[in-house]
């Protein structure tokens, strides 16, 4: 199968999921820099990796319940290039968030913009999951056939953004209140 | 071999290379999508490009300080090429990062002269608007209607820019293109907009007795829109208004 050798972006893999930790560290640091609080830059890889390791296993076992056994080596590689997904969309939001951000005065305009840039990258590493594990691996994690399997990702991605989308919130109100 | 000879051109004929790009850009868009999608000659693109925008928004720049006229000639031309050239700086990577996230092999540097070439035509377009921002200074066309004509003249070229960037991020139609651009788009809107708040005002009021390179730092402009729909709504966050002096 050809989407399984291809490389799945035109950095290597290794620094992609590093940007997946760099990202967050770096929106954390925005946050850090406007609230003079250096918590954020600690907290938000924290919770981008313990939120996805707290629930992936949970999508695991549903979209096997659900009829739809993934190997969990596609599971992981897929999980893997989410997060590399994540880490670029970052990289490439990251410097017209902090411009935004630092020629304001305004605290809410930072919050605002942390907030959607991390956002759109969650966004876009969700997506990067779903084609991964539609077409990769086995080619029948979330076959087109499965509805089942469909709506086990939805519900899946809903939880899990938000329930980083309240850490992160609560995280930010807290340091810049 | 008379005919050869014939249909050969002449070399006095040929436009120098950076002229002949610009040419390119404004007759042969497609041409020039297609250079950029092969990689070919970026570099000197980017030269001609940057150098373009440069210069046309220095034009611009200058056109609208004349409705003002004096020192804001020269402010509104300095500023004008910084806040396109610093907005494209500053986006056009996102449009690799979230092509590159969704599987589209983008390069930052084929990327980065799309945008700058969208962005070059869209000025040339401005730059060919002027003749229509100095009649509206010849009439005494009164300040807000000129804000707004030149909000269409900017609307235009914008739209312009954007449709060559979609054509030529279509050409290769990769997954998540359609994102791409759409993420460009917010970023650019969000960028172009604070930096070009951050460093206004471009075109001032004839009476206005002083003109400032830069206002102090504020709010953003989300702030300022969204204290402007306050004020609209009756909800006033000071006691009055700053009273202008009577003009002599």
């Amino acid at each position: 199968m050809s989407v399984a050798t291809q490389a799945p972006f035109p950095v290597p893999r290794g620094l992609a999921i590093a940007l997946a930790a760099a990202g967050p560290v770096a929106a954390g640091g925005i946050l850090a820099a406007r609230a003079h609080d250096a918590s954020p830059m600690l907290a938000a890889p924290a919770i981008v990796f313990g939120v996805v390791a707290a629930t992936g296993p949970a999508l695991y076992i549903a979209t096997a319940a659900a009829g739809n056994a993934p190997p969990l080596a596609a599971v992981i590689r897929a999980f893997g290039i989410a997060l590399g997904a994540f880490g670029l969309a970052l990289s490439g939001l990251i410097l017209p968030a902090a411009f935004v951000s630092l020629s304001s005065v305004s605290v809410a305009t930072t919050v605002a913009v942390t907030s959607g840039v991390v956002a759109i990258a969650g966004y876009l590493g969700l997506r990067r999951l779903a084609s991964e594990l539609r077409a990769g691996g086995t080619g029948d994690v979330l076959g087109g056939a499965s509805l089942a399997g469909g709506i086990v990702f939805v519900i899946w991605a809903i939880a899990t953004a938000s329930i980083a989308g309240r850490l992160w919130w609560d995280l930010a109100v807290e340091v810049v209140s | 071999m008379i005919a050869a000879v014939e249909t050969a051109p002449a070399p006095a004929a040929m436009p120098r290379p950076a002229l002949g790009m610009i040419d390119l850009l404004l007759r042969d868009r497609e041409r020039m999508l297609a250079r950029i999608h092969q990689g070919t000659d970026l570099a000197a693109i980017m030269r001609t490009m940057i150098a373009t925008i440069a210069v046309t928004m220095a034009i611009v720049g200058a056109t609208l300080g004349s409705y003002r006229g004096g020192v804001q000639i020269a402010y509104a031309a300095i500023k004008l090429p910084i806040v396109l050239l610093g907005t494209a700086a500053l986006s056009a990577p996102a449009l690799s990062a979230i092509g590159a996230a969704l599987g589209r092999r983008s390069r930052l540097s084929a990327d980065l002269a799309l945008v700058m070439a969208a962005l070059a035509f869209g000025s040339l377009l401005l730059v060919a608007c002027t003749p229509l921002i100095m009649l509206g200074r010849s009439v005494d066309l009164d300040y807000h209607r000129m804000i707004l004509a030149v909000v269409a003249m900017f609307a235009v070229a914008g739209a312009a820019a954007l449709r060559m960037i979609c054509r030529g991020v279509a050409l290769e139609a990769a997954p998540g293109w359609r994102t791409a651009v759409v993420g460009l788009c917010v970023v650019f809107s969000l960028v172009g907009g604070q930096l070009a708040w951050a460093l206004r005002p471009y075109l001032v009021r004839p009476r206005a007795p002083e003109v400032m390179f830069l206002r102090e730092v504020e709010g953003s402009l989300f702030d300022s829109v969204t204290g402007a729909m306050r004020s609209a709504r009756g909800i006033y966050e000071r006691d009055a208004a700053p009273l202008g002096t009577a003009a002599p």
